[in-house]
């Protein structure tokens, strides 16, 4: 999987490519903490466009991704969920905590 | 470094010698071939350098030999030649020999060499060291995952799993399972089942799902229900597992006496209930978020019930099933699931659908844990109540005091929030002579205290139950009423009489309600599904009475033999 970081203004965007499983642990972090960093950014997106498919350890980092936006005052919404995403998004309820589009 | 020489002409010996001293090296001699190879075994030197024709043995087949001795530990050989010899050399550069300086040696080019060789054998130290550390990690990790596995067989406690109206089957990615399925029977016979899915496979995702075991275990036994289980497996969880780890759950409740399925699915894909002929009667879908994720304040408990009438598979697995892939891509899916595992008695429906699946994957292997759970829903496998003896029929004679008294007095609040007969089944978990009973007990101490706080207290009718919905709306009302409790009473009192060296237990239970018109119970009707619960009690005990306008009842057991 790759993860490409885009910010525009207040908006800070996590394009993942690929499948979204435990061997992007470390792609992830570095992207997520890249946007966490930025103290322009307000709100980030995470972009599944390109994602096929994601495991439990994937739907793990997202958990942790949503503890550090908080603790960083940042929002943080899950978008362009297709497919397999939004099944396996579905089945594990995520959109009881998680602002899905 | 230690350097061993070799060469049989003195002068060439002390010329190379004291030059290679002078480098700071340790110096090794050897005179001819023969003594090379004993001097290179008994002193393992970094590097030999080595002339090429000596006696006894010339310098080709001596490095043959020390590569040969020195077996995975690499020793260069660096040959001492003249131009002559060079075809000779060729040959055994291809076999044994890593280097060569020419003759007369210049020792510029010696010590370059030396230096350079010096480099190649720490880098190859380094790598033997590294894959040493690598086989030494291997083989450790090799014995923890034995330790592992012999561990969570224990504590998943293999044996439990063989209820007759269980099927399951489990079969992990890597050897150790981050996929669980365990199931239990409360004492009063209800079967509690759960599967787990942890995050990942391998030994951290069955570290995940173990807490999970020992409050399902622990508390099934003692008759808790499903909402109180899980309330603690939640705790359990959020104490243990870090951020971002949690724990994918269905619970599975199944009462075979009141056919009644009751279940909390929590991020695992949709459990199905087929009927004989294939057809679907039920889905429950994800209605929570795994375990794990929620502080414990927000976990919400709700259920979805289902009263069954005919037999059926109760179907349930992990998404490693689901998602499980051949070598075309395809996923095996749902509609393949549903189709292996209907319209065949539960135990061939499980063989089939892992007939099925590997005929499907054909050889491809699966990349997460896979478990599959069939429960035979079978509304005739009700477990017969024992029959009493004729001889327990009979209740000796007994007055006095008796050994001990346990005695509760309820009232609003503690009726509200506390689990009345789990509570008591703790104690008498601790009674020695009644332990073995425990389950004879329990049915007794729930049906008394049961028809005391729904009949009594709560005032609800039994015919509330009458009709499709009857139970489930009767479920809702109780929970209403109870949750606005402001008054009422539930007095219970256990006593232990010594009967001719065994305990005989008496319980009586005094609620604040007005009582009923007992006249029915005399012609007692099984079919009302109030009737049952004071049959049960009566079948159990040797004695049972009513007392005032009927709202205090006093049954009187006698543990059957201590087989």
């Amino acid at each position: 999987m790759t993860a490409l970081v885009e910010i525009d203004g207040q908006t800070g965007r996590l394009l993942l490519t690929g499948q979204f499983d435990f061997s992007a642990h470390r792609d992830f972090r570095q992207a997520s903490d890249e946007l966490l960093g930025a103290a322009a950014v307000h709100d980030i997106l995470v972009d599944f466009q390109q994602v096929d498919y994601l495991d439990s350890s994937a739907l793990g980092m997202l958990l942790l991704l949503k503890e550090k936006s908080a603790a960083a005052g940042k929002t943080l919404a899950l978008v362009n969920c297709r497919d397999t995403v939004r099944q396996v998004l579905e089945i594990a309820c995520f959109g009881k905590i998680f602002t899905i589009r | 470094m230690k350097i061993l020489l070799a060469d049989d002409a003195e002068v060439v010996r002390l010329m190379i010698g004291r030059f290679v001293e002078s480098l700071g090296h340790q110096l090794v001699l050897a005179n001819d071939g023969v003594e090379a190879v004993e001097r290179c075994m008994a002193e393992r030197p970094d590097i030999v350098l080595m002339d090429m024709l000596m006696p006894r043995m010339d310098g080709c087949e001596a490095a043959r030999r020390i590569k040969q001795a020195m077996g995975s530990q690499w020793v260069p050989v660096v040959m001492v030649t003249a131009v002559e010899e060079v075809s000779k050399l060729a040959d055994a550069m291809e076999t044994a020999v890593d280097d060569y300086v020419l003759k007369p040696v210049n020792f510029r080019i010696l010590e370059a060499k030396i230096t350079a060789i010096e480099r190649t054998v720490q880098l190859h130290r380094k790598v033997r060291e590294q894959s040493d550390a690598l086989a030494e990690y291997y083989d450790r990790a090799e014995e923890e995952k034995r330790v592992a596995q012999h561990l969570m067989e224990q504590l998943v406690n293999r044996e439990r799993l063989s209820d007759p109206q269980l099927h399951c089957w489990i079969a992990p990615a890597a050897s150790l399972s981050g996929d669980l399925i365990a199931a239990a029977r409360t004492p009063g016979r209800v079967l509690h089942l759960m599967l787990a899915d942890g995050i990942g496979h391998g030994l951290t995702a069955a570290l995940n799902v173990l807490p999970l075991t020992q409050p399902f275990y622990a508390m099934t036994e003692r008759g808790f229900m499903l909402p109180d289980i899980l309330v603690e497996m939640h705790r359990k969880v959020r104490q243990v597992l870090p951020v971002g780890r949690f724990v994918a759950l269905a619970f599975v409740s199944v009462d075979f006496v009141n056919r009644r399925v009751e279940v909390w699915n929590g991020g695992i894909p949709d459990i199905r209930l087929f009927d004989a002929q294939g057809g679907l009667l039920k889905r429950w879908k994800s209605r929570h978020l795994p375990l794990g994720i929620l502080p414990p304040s927000q976990l919400d408990l709700s259920t979805e019930r289902f009263v069954f009438g005919r037999r059926s598979n109760l179907v349930i697995c992990s998404d490693g099933l689901l998602e499980a892939r051949n070598t075309a891509g395809e996923t095996f899916g749902a509609a393949r699931l549903s189709l292996a595992c209907s319209n065949l008695p539960a135990n061939e429906a499980l063989a089939r659908t892992i007939g099925d699946l590997s005929t499907f994957l054909d050889g491809a292997s699966c990349h997460d844990d896979v478990s599959l759970a069939i429960i035979d829903i079978d509304p005739s496998a009700v477990l017969p109540l024992p029959e009493r003896g004729e001889d327990g029929d009979e209740l000796p004679e007994f007055e006095g005091e008796p050994n001990w008294r346990y005695v509760l007095s309820l009232g609003a609040m503690q009726l509200r929030s506390l689990q009345v007969v789990p509570l008591i089944m703790g104690f008498i978990a601790q009674t020695k002579s009644l332990s073995h009973a425990h389950a004879d007990i329990f049915l007794i101490l729930t049906e008394l205290f049961v028809n005391a706080l729904d009949h009594g207290v709560l005032e609800l009718s039994s015919d509330m139950k009458q009709g499709t919905d009857g139970m489930e709306h009767y479920l809702l009302e109780r929970a209403a009423r109870l949750a606005a409790l402001k008054e009422g009473r539930i007095e219970i009192e256990l006593a232990g009489h010594e009967l001719a060296g065994r305990t005989m237990l008496r319980v009586r239970v005094t609620d604040s309600g007005h009582g009923f018109d007992r006249s029915w119970l005399d012609h007692g009707d099984d079919a009302k599904p109030s009737g049952r619960g004071i049959s049960l009690v009566r079948a159990l005990s040797a004695s049972l009475h009513f007392f005032g306008n009927g709202n205090t009842v006093e049954a009187c057991y006698l543990p059957r033999g201590d087989s």
